[in-house]
């Protein structure tokens, strides 16, 4: 009786007191409070799974959170193999991240920014106020950028809108195996012109030959083979596109060059492409046989097995290359193909050039985010001096931004050529149709049945209707902007006023009036272009 | 027992409150509709949301005008939903206020570009009765633009081989500078296009150039256009100026060779010029 009364009457107290020994316990034992504190959780999503850029994005992740006591930020990493299929559901659902990573090449995917993006060109205009006290204080945050944004300006869906901002800065290098170079050749030297590396390729093919050793010039795969085609494939291809370029920007977007082939002005079949297709053949003919059934993991294994003499890949594989290869790997650049080749050198208008390299990993605002301003406050925050800082450090891939110190092992990827600029892609790759097609029919120009002949015929008599495709497309895709741009320009007149809300609708409303002018006058110019070149007329 | 004995008299309390709150409605009038949400939620593209906050009471042109243009931008775009906007964009129009223009806009976009099958004609015909009815008004103006563009590449007018002369014509119609930046940068793009001679095009892109405001790579694509037809119309000091321009904004981006290169053949050619004027 005794005990039961003496429970009744304590038993709230030992409630208490064994409730506030647990709560001593947890905050001692545990970092994480019972109930979340932060009221908003952003989240970002990107595919870039190599080492390094995870590392980075946690540490910007980590340093944010500590300055913005109420906002969590998730980060989110999808297999670039799933990403496609993941986007576009997720989006359509409206239960895409916040921030979303999304590329110009991702096949069939064109149609996402001008549909789930949010523009941030009047916010760019502004400056990054995670900037004060560096040297880039009052700078307007477009300005920020290492290359001004090349990428998100050309790939906008709205040429008169940015979309993105990117968290790094990438470029392609021919990764070495020096100790199998000197092996093979007797020397280290970094071939100077593309006649250079011809001479390479030519030695460690009569080496492999010689010794019966299975080694390669270059590791193979689609994806590895695919980054070294085009860029030897746009030496030649600069003098083309210059005598094509009706508009004078110096440069050709994808739907001009679709035009200008449905307009009779070039074909594969013409020497200066057809140049291209030969030095195209010459690096795939130093891979393995059958590189295009593999992926850029079977490149990076046949490199770290000793097969293969040189890896050409982004230095977005420099950090795993630097932590998982047992030998001396140098990045050297891939020597350009110059006007004193002798094999095309008479087709060579100049050397092609990367300007001030381009910054990648372009990431959007989510247009149905719940919490538009804390991700754009993050993104502002991720590409400030601070935030690069830390990204760089972790990951040890360059920065986005300028003002950042580059860590020691990366100072040699910025390291630019000078030279002229081809345009939005190869002509491999100027629409999704194309590159089907040109994939479809590679057999025809390596190995040993292959020829430049052969394929430029094969693809002059089916590009025909793939690059009509492709076009027709590209108007598609620019008249999605167009439409729902309509009642947006009058959402935005009706929320114009004085207010701080008000004057940005009344900008946001002079900027989606110009730049659906814009887009619809290039659509009614890929419609006269697509008319003027019908069949039959 | 599920229930405590005092049950029945909280549930009895907790209904008339209830009922005190619904008839208040009655007595103080229901709520405005925020039609601020409901444009807010437009502008997103979030066309489910601003239904919501539009609700029930159209009862203001306003409601109405954000109702239709919510009707018009659903998913999936129908011809229906397409034809019980126009009805209320009619309506509306009708009207002698900001919010009639806005309407006839939008019906003459409708034409354009949201029936399945567009009447470009039509189209045209709206733009220009707006544009007669009230010249000053934004959406006039706006319209104008539009039907430079229809003027430009869908409707020629059979009369004038010049496929430039009918859009130009509307410019001195166009008194909202931006607007008129619009048109001009379109004329320019579309003598590109439709291959006019270079010097009749030059001085719209110019023109759009001098007006001032246009963002992004468009600026970048303009400055090193004006430039480059500019040097090969023979217009060499207008070259020299755009290459300038150009190099001086844009000192490191991956044109910037190709420019220097084309500025150094300006300058090559005015002083071969300047030596045979000498001559």
């Amino acid at each position: 009786m005794k005990l039961r009364t003496f429970i009744k009457k304590r038993f709230g107290l030992a409630l208490i007191f064994i409730g506030y020994a647990v709560s001593i316990l947890w905050v001692f034992t545990r970092s994480d409070p019972i109930i979340q504190k932060r009221p908003v959780t952003i989240s970002l999503a990107h595919w870039q799974l190599e080492r390094g850029p995870s590392a980075g994005i946690a540490a910007i992740i980590k340093r944010y959170e500590e300055l913005n006591p109420r906002v969590h930020v998730e980060q989110q990493m999808v297999p670039d193999a799933v990403w496609k299929q993941w986007m576009r559901s997720n989006l359509a659902g409206g239960t895409g991240s916040d921030i979303m990573e999304w590329g110009m090449w991702l096949a069939g995917q064109k149609d996402i920014p001008a549909r789930y993006f949010e523009p941030l060109t009047a916010e760019l205009k502004q400056p990054n106020p995670y900037n004060k006290g560096t040297a880039l204080e009052g700078t307007p945050w477009e300005k920020t950028f290492h290359d001004g944004l090349i990428g998100p300006r050309r790939d906008s869906p709205d040429p008169g809108q940015i979309y993105a901002v990117t968290f790094t800065e990438v470029s392609t290098r021919l990764f070495c195996n020096i100790a199998l170079l000197r092996e093979i050749t007797g020397s280290d030297r970094a071939p100077k012109s593309f006649d250079d590396l011809r001479k390479i390729f030519e030695k460690v093919h009569a080496y492999a030959q010689r010794t019966g050793k299975r080694v390669n010039s270059l590791a193979g795969s689609r994806d590895n083979g695919i980054w070294i085609a085009q860029n030897v494939f746009s030496g030649p291809l600069l003098k083309v596109n210059y005598s094509i370029d009706e508009s004078g920007y110096l440069y050709l977007y994808n739907r001009q060059v679709l035009a200008a082939y449905l307009d009779g002005k070039w074909r594969y079949n013409q020497p200066g492409v057809k140049a291209g297709l030969q030095l195209i053949r010459e690096v795939a003919d130093a891979m393995k046989p059958g590189f295009l059934q593999l992926r850029r993991d079977d490149a990076m294994l046949e490199f770290f097995s000793g097969e293969a003499v040189f890896l050409y890949t982004g230095t977005w594989d420099a950090t795993s290359l630097r932590q998982m290869a047992s030998f001396e790997i140098v990045p050297m650049r891939l020597p350009p193909v110059t006007p004193d080749d002798p094999e095309v050198g008479p087709l060579i208008k100049g050397v092609g050039g990367e300007g001030q390299g381009e910054t990648a990993m372009a990431m959007y605002l989510n247009k149905s985010s719940a919490h538009k301003a804390e991700a754009l406050d993050f993104l502002r925050f991720a590409t400030s001096v601070e935030g690069q800082q830390l990204f760089t450090d972790a990951s040890l891939w360059l920065p986005a931004i300028n003002g950042v110190k580059l860590p020691e092992p990366i100072k040699s990827f910025r390291d630019y050529q000078d030279g002229y600029a081809l345009g939005q892609a190869p002509y491999d790759v100027i629409g999704s149709e194309v590159s089907m097609t040109w994939l479809r029919n590679f057999y025809q120009l390596s190995g040993a049945q292959g020829s430049p002949e052969r394929f430029a015929t094969v693809l002059d008599e089916a590009m025909p209707a793939a690059i009509r495709k492709d076009l027709q497309d590209e108007m598609r895709n620019t008249l999605l902007l167009v439409k729902p741009a309509d009642t947006q320009i009058v959402a935005y007149a009706e929320l114009a006023g004085e207010t701080p809300e008000g004057r940005k609708a009344a900008t946001r409303q002079t900027e989606t009036e110009a730049g659906q002018t814009m887009s619809e006058g290039l659509a009614f110019q890929m419609k006269e272009q697509l008319e003027r070149t019908a069949i039959g007329k | 027992m599920l229930y405590p004995v005092r049950g029945p008299r909280l549930v009895r309390r907790l209904t008339l409150i209830l009922l005190i709150t619904a008839l208040s409605g009655l007595l103080f009038g229901a709520a405005p509709v925020k039609l601020d949400d409901a444009w807010r939620a437009l502008s997103d593209g979030r066309d489910r949301d601003a239904l919501r906050a539009i609700g029930n009471d159209r009862s203001t042109r306003a409601a109405q005008l954000a109702y239709a243009a919510t009707v018009m931008s659903q998913q999936p775009a129908i011809d229906q939903n397409m034809r019980e906007a126009e009805a209320i964009f009619i309506e509306l129009a009708k009207g002698d206020d900001a919010i009639a223009d806005e309407a006839a806009y939008l019906r003459a976009r409708l034409w354009q570009l949201h029936y399945f099958t567009p009447d470009l004609a039509k189209a045209a015909e709206l733009y220009t009765e707006l544009a007669a009815r009230h010249p000053q008004s934004h959406w006039a103006q706006l319209g104008l633009v539009k039907l430079g563009l229809l003027k430009l590449y869908a409707l020629p007018d059979p009369a004038s081989p010049d496929r430039l002369a009918p859009a130009e014509a509307l410019l001195a119609r166009i008194h909202e500078p931006a607007l008129q930046r619009d048109l001009h940068l379109q004329i320019g793009q579309a003598g590109v296009v439709l291959r006019q001679p270079l010097r009749r095009l030059i001085p719209h892109l110019v023109a759009a150039d001098q007006i001032g405001g246009i963002g992004a790579t468009a600026y970048e694509d303009l400055v090193i256009q004006i430039g480059e037809l500019s040097l090969r119309a023979g217009l060499l000091e207008q070259a020299k100026v755009y290459f300038t321009r150009y190099l001086k904004e844009y000192p490191a981006a991956l044109r910037t060779f190709a420019v220097r290169k084309r500025l150094e053949e300006a300058e090559r050619q005015l002083a071969l010029a300047a030596k045979e004027g000498g001559k």
